[in-house]
């Protein structure tokens, strides 16, 4: 049986690979033998190395920082030596960034930071300045800074945790609230307490009484669980906004500004990490599929190179020619497997010469109007189209262009095989 | 470890998305193919095996212009305009089931050919996209070309592919109109009857303006057409009508029946209207096209020009890019919402 998210008008993307992945519980994958760590893994300013070449460092020892308010510090994912600074092509980014390649030896040695055994007792200060030195950032993707989001600058009355998960090809969420109900909530209750909010919604697309022991645990703590319609568009953090409380937040701004902030459900879990236990951001849950081997869970530390993730998978390289990181949907194709794991990639798929490549052989545009049918915040990406084609930047602008979100829906429908992601287009234009 | 420099295929960094809907324009194409199918087996139903015959001559005539067109493409080592035979086909078919069967098959031939070369692969291959629409267009140029038939002494059996006398009709007055819709009345059916469900002459698409209807609903469905507008043009004709037969004095039915039921408008409506590159992408825009072509088509047909809504929509698809400008939804996130911040 197929298993579709429905979008509107009709439309509706195949969350085939989702299939069975949500059953697989979180393998944990072996620390590589070198680990490559991006100073830049979060939105903001990255910090400065804190180690030199040959020094040795301990798992879960910082291994940079910086005094901008944006920047949050980055975690040694291993013991081992530093064997160099270089710059490496970042797997986001896709340029070239500074990274600091440690190679693993000995025994693993742990550096984690003090334990808030009691965090109810700390002050909101304190526990924010812990969730930066972590180096917590949103795992949901968009890898902005947590602590700024709980500074406090805006007056907030919602909390909402997003454990949507509508890509097409991600679990690992799913996995989390099965796996990790307790921490799941602790952290909510962190972050709930930081704001100082009236409301807590937890936003899920699972059923009532797929998840027992955290609908148990989020009835207890007096948290809302809202069951939100299956469909990829509204795991959007502005889309949910609007589903869940009617707000809409202009494309300026930011949940914040209309008393909203949101945070993804293995945000949650870190914070709960870091505040309870002292563990500094090193590793994180994905999602991975291959045709080849199907879909698994696995538990991957930072830094850790794809193609050891793959080969861990059991993939040859024959098995594979695209690989995909991050949202099937949203994520780039890397061009290169030695890139390593950043805090913001939830997802990693490798596709074969077989798979599909829908967008080889586009067409010229039949202006039949799908995308515009289905393109979740109403802009009209055909008419952006031909503006971005022409040079028109004053229609392109009419257009509105800036409200966005990058979803991919519009080429997803297009019968013209076309690439339409407007922001994506005008950008490389 | 795996050895990226051993890698038999080098990766290939592609821009998201990485997986579609499936849907392709050959597979619309086959869609509206298979829709039309409906309106081709009434018209043969109702007129005779002659409707079949200008179908497919439209049909093979556009199919096999695609051939020769892909050959010398080929052979001059130009990119190839339309790789597939669908889009082609489905405007062999529209062609068809625009005329009436009793068009001389030259001519038939000649508005399939001028729609093929002139209005969809030129201005596909030229202008990068169809303005206007190309089965309308070439019969508007072939209306006009043919109409020095007129001074022939029998110029429907020469060619020509409207009803001089139509031009004489008196549209206005109830006696004139009664007098007008008379020649669609049957044995066993009055006029009104045969126009709405079961008529024999005009348009092969619209004999059946109710199976039409019907089969346009579906297929706005189905196939996602611009519904609205057919809708507003079909709604502003049926409003028109009512008026004209209230404000006339006459049967307000038979006003309808011959203004919205007839193929040029019925069919048009559905096939011809909806045609995707040549009509508005936004919403409201979509409802001012459909409701100015009515308003231009119902001016023409109380002129006697039945079949105006070709020259109609023609005129409108000219000014496609300027509709394209105006009628825009509010984007989410900016404006108009009480939450807005
Ligand atoms: S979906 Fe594709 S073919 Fe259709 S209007 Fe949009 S860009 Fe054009
Ligand atoms: S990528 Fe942008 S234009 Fe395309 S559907 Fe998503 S929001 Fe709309």
């Amino acid at each position: 049986m197929r298993r579709y998210y429905e979008e509107k008008n009709r439309f509706r993307v195949d969350a085939q690979m989702k299939i069975g992945l949500e059953e697989i519980p979180f393998e944990e994958v072996p620390p590589p033998p070198v680990a490559t760590v991006f100073l830049q893994q979060h939105v903001g300013p990255a910090g400065r190395p804190l180690v030199k070449e040959k020094d040795h460092v301990k798992t879960g020892q910082k291994l940079s920082d910086g005094d901008e308010p944006l920047t949050v510090p980055v975690h040694s994912p291993v013991t081992g030596t530093v064997i160099n600074f270089a710059d490496l092509l970042h797997p986001v980014s896709g340029e070239k960034e500074r990274a600091i390649v440690i190679e693993v030896d000995g025994d693993e040695e742990w550096e984690y930071m003090e334990i808030y055994q009691e965090p109810e007792k700390q002050s909101k200060d304190k526990i924010v300045e812990r969730i930066r030195e972590a180096g917590i950032v949103g795992l949901g993707g968009a890898a902005f800074p947590t602590h700024i989001k709980l500074s406090g600058q805006q007056v907030v009355d919602h909390l909402i945790i997003n454990a949507k998960e509508s890509d097409p090809n991600l679990a690992c969420d799913v996995r989390l609230m099965l796996e990790k109900p307790e921490e799941i909530t602790q952290g909510i209750e962190i972050i709930g307490r930081v704001l100082g909010v009236q409301k807590i919604m937890f936003a899920t697309r699972t059923s009532e009484g797929e998840l027992p022991r955290l609908e148990k645990v989020l009835h207890e703590k007096n948290i809302t669980l809202a069951h939100i319609r299956p469909s990829y568009s509204v795991g959007s953090e502005r889309l949910l906004v609007r589903e869940l409380l009617g707000r809409e937040v202009p494309p300026d701004k930011f949940p914040p500004d209309v008393g909203v902030v949101v945070h993804n459900v293995a945000t949650c879990v870190a914070v709960a990490q870091a505040v309870i236990k002292g563990k500094p951001l090193i590793d994180r849950g994905l999602s991975f599929y291959s045709r080849e081997t199907g879909g698994r869970n696995l538990w991957v530390r930072m830094g850790t190179p794809v193609e050891h993730i793959l080969q861990y998978a059991g993939l040859k390289p024959e098995n594979f020619d695209r690989v995909v990181l991050g949202s099937i949907m949203m994520g780039r194709g890397v061009p290169d497997i030695r890139v390593p794991l950043v805090k913001s990639i939830a997802g990693v798929v490798a596709l074969t010469p077989q798979d599909e490549a829908p967008f080889e052989n586009p067409y010229p545009c039949i202006r039949c109007g799908y995308c515009d049918l289905v393109c979740p915040v109403d802009i009209y990406p055909s008419l952006l189209l031909e503006a971005s084609e022409r040079g028109n930047t004053k229609f392109i602008k009419k257009l509105n262009v800036e409200a966005c979100i990058d979803c991919s829906l519009c080429s997803y429908v297009c019968p013209s095989a076309i690439r339409v992601n407007p922001k994506q287009r005008i950008a490389s234009n | 470890m795996v050895d990226s420099k051993k890698h038999s295929h080098p990766l290939r960094p592609d821009l998201p998305p990485h997986i579609a809907s499936g849907e392709s324009k050959n597979r619309v194409m086959m869609k509206t193919c298979v829709a039309m199918c409906i309106p081709a087996i009434l018209g043969v139903a109702a007129i005779g095996w002659n409707a079949l015959w200008q179908i497919l001559i439209a049909v093979a005539t556009v199919l096999v212009l695609h051939f020769i067109i892909q050959v010398w493409e080929r052979s001059t080592e130009r990119m190839i305009t339309y790789p597939s035979p669908s889009s082609p086909l489905v405007l062999g078919m529209i062609v068809g089931l625009s005329m009436p069967a009793s068009s001389p098959y030259a001519v038939t031939v000649g508005v399939a050919a001028l729609a093929m070369v002139i209005f969809k692969y030129f201005q596909g291959r030229v202008l990068y996209r169809k303005y206007i629409n190309p089965a309308a267009a070439s019969k508007t140029v072939l209306l006009a070309i043919l109409s020095i038939i007129i001074l022939f002494e029998d110029p429907l059996r020469v060619g020509m592919i409207f009803h001089p006398h139509h031009l004489r009709l008196d549209m206005i007055s109830a006696e004139g109109f009664a007098n007008a819709v008379a020649f669609y009345q049957t044995d066993t059916m009055t006029a009104a009857q045969s126009l709405i469900f079961w008529k024999t002459h005009g348009w092969i698409g619209g004999a059946s303006g109710v199976g039409v209807l019907i089969t346009g609903v579906i297929a706005s469905y189905w196939i996602k057409l611009k519904w609205r507008i057919p809708l507003a043009f079909l709604v502003v004709m049926t409003v028109l009508a009512t008026t004209m037969g209230l404000f006339t004095g006459g049967d307000p039915v038979s006003r309808i029946a011959l203004h919205v039921f007839t193929g040029s408008v019925i069919f048009l409506a559905f096939f011809m209207a909806t045609e995707p590159q040549s009509t508005p992408m936004p919403e409201r825009a979509q409802y001012l096209f459909g409701v100015l072509l009515a308003v231009f088509t119902f001016i023409l047909q109380l002129g006697g020009v039945l079949g105006g809504s070709i020259i109609a929509l023609v005129v409108l698809n000219v000014f496609t890019p300027l509709f394209d400008k105006f009628g825009h939804k509010r984007a989410v996130g900016l404006g108009g919402g009480k939450h807005v911040a």
